[in-house]
């Protein structure tokens, strides 16, 4: 073990001294004399999520060295608590069968599906077990968005923020979709073992992930047998879990998914069935032997590659996305030597002088939740606010928890930019700090599905079933109407349009509801307590607070005069009666500048 | 205030960082309602080329096939040797109108099977190599020489690398009614927004601020100002908001939009799967053609429909694929020929690990687009000479 960690060093020191030109990163220690606020505020906003003034502070009192300590190790958590499941899920419902039509046709086979039995006779004798599939459906999907609302309120109000943001990064890093999963329990799940092994040995962490439930239905892990292997899930551990494309070759996917063969979830536990599984002998990554699907982990582990891979995408996601190819190696090579302790690693990192060098500082484009969770921690809030939905926003910017795009995660860095999702950035604090008297609570209105409404809407005004769920707003005869519209509701045995209506309806009475507090901002009593008299200080006040970067002086003149001419004058202390309102907009405007994004 | 001053504060803004937000809509180039148009379509996924356009006369089809192969009689006829998946009636209704030519058996050399890898070759049009641009965004840099409002429209959640341009900053949105800067009470004293240094990331994001202060109200009074009675399916893949960009006169040239997330990566129980991802495209697809040429703007459109790669010929044991190589592509509209071109991959002489052989490069497709309908030379953006397919009116 230790053998080809050194040489792996050796030709760390090697490759460093024949590539003389370029520099290494200065991953030696921060001198504690030079430690300030402005770096602990560095600290705080890339190893979690931002801190408020008085946090900085104590950071800032602290030694750099136990600053980082703080962000490794955390505080206590007094009272941050477990999820509160709402009670939708009954044993019927394992295993889900993968589609509305598997479902149906097990259905009409055995007489029974999802634990409920077909109708002896009568009209849509299927339809209860069309009903039972789209509310597991619908309410699994809610029950998630209280399992993100969960998790986001863990990030603001933990005193351990490093776990959550790597919990986030290895959210991204292992990405699943509760889309495919369908089954929150499987997700917290999930969640729950980025939180305890994200800072801990990475080699724990994929083996952990790769016997994950939610992993293994994600990848499709669950079909791949003996005789006929399915290269989804070994393909992807390779190519984004560990190595990257280009360091392994088709044979390996091939033999390596041979040694997953078997790998297989029974309810929420990992199981081995013995019977699918190729006991033969493989040949993956020039080894020979029967090798099972940790012992090909293990052979992947041993790779120079993969610490260079999990480190430089570390780097990339904690200091700085515009990271030197040749700088991986130095990074890989310090993971490696360090046992592939994440921890350990993260602590090295952020000690260092180059974690701290100017071109690292300010130069991060906060990713959604990022954004969200840092706001409101900076605005002091105890609470992630109900309105808006947390949920709703983080897609609009392009980060839904618990449904990353792809299997490759997120993208991070730029990709998080665009010109529409920069004015959505901008919308999110106006609606937080004006919330949104028109606002609909989406766990309760089916506002992205608005079709089943209208179909409640026609049976209530009591038209048949048929007529009631004939598709909208399609105008057109046969001859142009599209494919997908002429398919609908065809069998007689049941009608999907129903059961996705009757399916929220019977989600709507079990899930709890997410409580729809706004946001209780005081920036008066801030501005005040922090005794700012001119509209500049104020200004001043928020750009210190807020931002990780200077603003241009005329910017600054820019939006003084702004609040001056709100306020028509210039006396902060004389305007206190009147002054939340014009410190909201003025705080609206500098956050929706594009300095702001950046962290 | 005249266009002409807007543009040139426009002008200005690029360099000084003057405060534009709050200024009334800034005209663009000048509309023109006779320049042609590429609408580049993704399947994404790596959608099944066999399954899709079926060749239903080649007996091996179907002993690879075994269980997911669709019989004869369930296929969207075309002729005795092809026919479209059942799910395919948009495209059928095209092909039966002439306005569809499949071209077979594209790919490159050494294919990548990972999505990523190769939908970045595909987006650059640079496989192995990569480009720091996308191949729309090259094109874009030869169709206009100096920064460019309106150039590119990607609609779509995130920015694809496809339409990433050296001079111009692509428009890209998802919902038109939510691209604009929520104000309140409007208050309209605007705060000059200049960089006190240059990383950059904050170069970046000033760069993307300014394209989103031109183009947002553009593209709002574009998507209000259109209605259509034309049924385009219950997932449109956003060609909707291209049609009304189009119909409201912009300059734009170039868009992309895509089937989302990935949609068409199918491991397992694939065909009823499949069958309803195509009817959503296809509908979607016929739909956008129908609609051009309701509004007089048919002629002007070609439409370029691509996946990172096809499935493995013979079928795994789950009733699905896995990621493969060649795959076909289809360009659309009424300037299309309609018919096959290029050559279907033997079906009996596989290559590395059951795949198909390209026969077609995917280059020259593209090459096609830009040079037979955007007139631009596709060596410049190509860096090679590509033989184009005779799949334009225009060219033949």
């Amino acid at each position: 073990m230790s053998n080809w960690r050194i040489r792996i060093v050796l030709g760390a020191a090697l490759l460093a001294a024949c590539t003389a030109t370029h520099a290494e990163l200065n991953l030696e220690p921060l001198p504690a004399e030079l430690w300030s606020q402005s770096l602990a505020a560095h600290l705080a906003s890339r190893a979690g999520f931002g801190a408020t003034e008085d946090e900085l502070r104590a950071l800032a009192r602290l030694s750099p060295r136990q600053a980082v300590q703080r962000f490794i190790r955390g505080l206590d958590d007094p009272d941050l608590p477990e999820f509160e499941h709402s009670g939708i899920f009954d044993p019927g419902l394992d295993p889900f069968p993968p589609s509305r039509p598997a479902t149906t046709t097990l259905a009409k086979r055995q007489g029974h599906a999802l634990g409920v039995n077909v109708k002896p006779g009568g009209n849509r004798p299927l339809q209860p077990v069309v009903n039972k599939f789209f509310y597991w459906l619908r309410a699994s999907r809610l029950e998630t968005d209280r399992v993100s609302y969960w998790w986001a309120n863990r990030m603001l109000r933990t005193g351990h923020p490093l776990q959550e943001k790597a919990a986030l990064f290895w959210h991204g890093h292992f990405a699943t979709n509760e889309d495919k999963v369908r089954d929150y329990r499987k997700m917290l799940q999930q969640l729950s073992v980025f939180q305890t092994k994200g800072l801990g040995n990475f080699r724990d962490l994929l083996i952990a992930v790769a016997q994950d439930p939610a992993m293994l239905v994600f990848l499709d892990a669950g079909v791949n047998t003996k005789d006929s292997p399915n290269e989804n899930f070994a393909r992807e551990i390779m190519e984004l879990f560990t190595m990257g494309v280009g360091n392994y070759s088709e044979n390996d996917v091939q033999e390596a998914a041979r040694a997953f063969t078997g790998w297989n979830v029974r309810g929420l536990e990992f199981h081995v069935n013995q019977d699918d599984h190729d006991d033969a002998s493989k040949s993956f990554l020039g080894q020979q032997g029967n090798f099972d699907g940790v012992q090909v982990i293990d052979i992947i582990m041993r790779q120079p590659v993969t610490a260079e891979f999990i480190a430089a995408k570390m780097y990339r996601y904690f200091v700085n996305e515009d990271l030197d190819a040749a700088d991986e190696a130095q990074l890989g090579a310090l993971l490696a030597s360090l046992d592939f302790d994440i921890g350990e690693f993260l602590t090295v990192v952020f000690s260092s002088q180059e974690f701290y060098a100017p071109a690292n500082v300010g130069t991060h484009i906060k990713s959604p939740v990022e954004l969200m969770v840092s706001t409101y921690r900076r605005l002091g809030l105890q609470k992630v606010p109900g309105v808006p939905d947390f949920n709703v926003v983080s897609e609009a910017l392009g980060q839904r928890l618990m449904h990353p795009p792809t299997v490759a995660g997120w993208s991070e860095g730029r990709s998080w930019i665009t010109p529409s999702l920069l004015f959505e950035r901008s919308n999110f604090v106006l609606d937080s700090l004006f919330p949104d008297i028109g606002f609909i609570p989406p766990d309760r209105y089916p506002s992205y599905g608005s079709e089943v409404v209208k179909v409640q809407e026609r049976l209530r005004q009591g038209m048949s079933v048929s007529a009631a769920t004939k598709p909208t707003g399609v105008a057109a005869g046969a001859d142009t109407m599209a494919a997908s519209n002429l398919l609908a509701d065809r069998d007689e045995d049941f009608n999907t349009r129903l059961g996705s209506m009757r399916g929220w309806q019977m989600a709507l009475e079990r899930v709890k509801p997410i409580g729809r507090h706004t946001a209780p901002v005081d920036l008066t009593a801030w501005t005040i307590g922090a005794e700012c008299t001119t509209s500049r200080q104020v200004v001043e006040l928020f750009a210190s607070q807020f931002f990780a970067v200077d603003l241009a002086p005329v910017t600054v003149d820019g939006l003084a005069s702004f609040l001056h001419a709100e306020l028509g004058t210039d006396d902060i202390q004389a305007s206190v009666s009147f002054l939340e309102t014009p410190l909201r907009k003025l705080l609206h405007r500098m956050l929706s500048l594009p300095e702001y994004q950046l962290g | 205030m005249s266009g002409h001053i807007n543009r040139r504060n426009l002008l200005k803004g690029a360099s000084a960082a003057a405060g534009l937000s709050w200024l009334p809509a800034i005209a663009a180039q000048p509309a023109d309602r006779t320049t042609p148009i590429l609408v580049a379509i993704e399947l994404s996924g790596g959608n099944d080329g066999l399954n899709s356009v079926v060749p239903h006369g080649d007996d091996a089809y179907y002993r690879h096939r075994p269980t997911i192969g669709i019989a004869a009689n369930e296929l969207l006829e075309l002729d005795d040797h092809y026919g479209l998946n059942p799910g395919m009636l948009g495209l059928h209704r095209l092909w039966q109108d002439g306005d569809l030519a499949i071209v077979h058996g594209c790919g490159y050399e050494r294919p990548s099977y990972s999505h990523f890898t190769s939908m970045a070759y595909w987006h650059t049009g640079v496989p192995h190599r990569g480009n720091e641009f996308g191949w729309m965004g090259r094109v874009a840099d030869q169709l206009a020489t100096s920064r460019r409002d309106d150039m590119l429209i990607n609609i779509g959640a995130t920015q694809s690398l496809a339409v990433k341009s050296r001079r111009h900053t692509p428009v890209v949105f998802d919902d038109p009614e939510r691209f604009q800067r929520h104000g309140w009470m409007a208050p309209q004293v605007s705060i000059e927004t200049a960089q006190v240094s240059n990383t950059p990331a904050r170069e970046f994001l000033h760069a993307v601020d300014r394209s989103a202060q031109a183009s947002s109200q553009r593209i709002r009074q574009a998507w209000r100002g259109y209605q259509t009675p034309v049924d385009y399916g219950i997932a449109p893949m956003d060609l909707p908001k291209v049609a009304a960009c189009i119909d409201a006169g912009l300059s734009t040239q170039l868009y992309h939009v895509s089937f989302r997330n990935n949609s068409f990566d199918t491991h397992v129980a694939q065909p009823a799967l499949h069958r309803r991802l195509l009817s959503y495209a296809c509908d979607g697809i016929y739909g956008f053609i129908r609609d051009l040429k309701r509004i007089g703007a048919d002629h002007r459109v070609l439409v370029l429909v691509y996946s990172e790669f096809g499935r493995r010929v013979p079928e795994n044991a789950n009733m699905g694929t896995d990621h493969g190589s060649a795959n076909v592509m289809f360009l659309a509209g009424t300037g299309v020929t309609g018919g096959h071109y290029g050559e279907q991959p033997s079906l009996t002489e596989l290559v590395d690990g059951d795949n198909l052989a390209f026969t077609t490069d995917f280059r020259q497709v593209y090459a096609t687009a830009m040079q037979g309908w955007l007139g631009v030379d596709a060596h410049r953006v190509l860096g090679d000479q590509y033989s184009l397919i005779p799949a334009l009116s225009k060219l033949t």
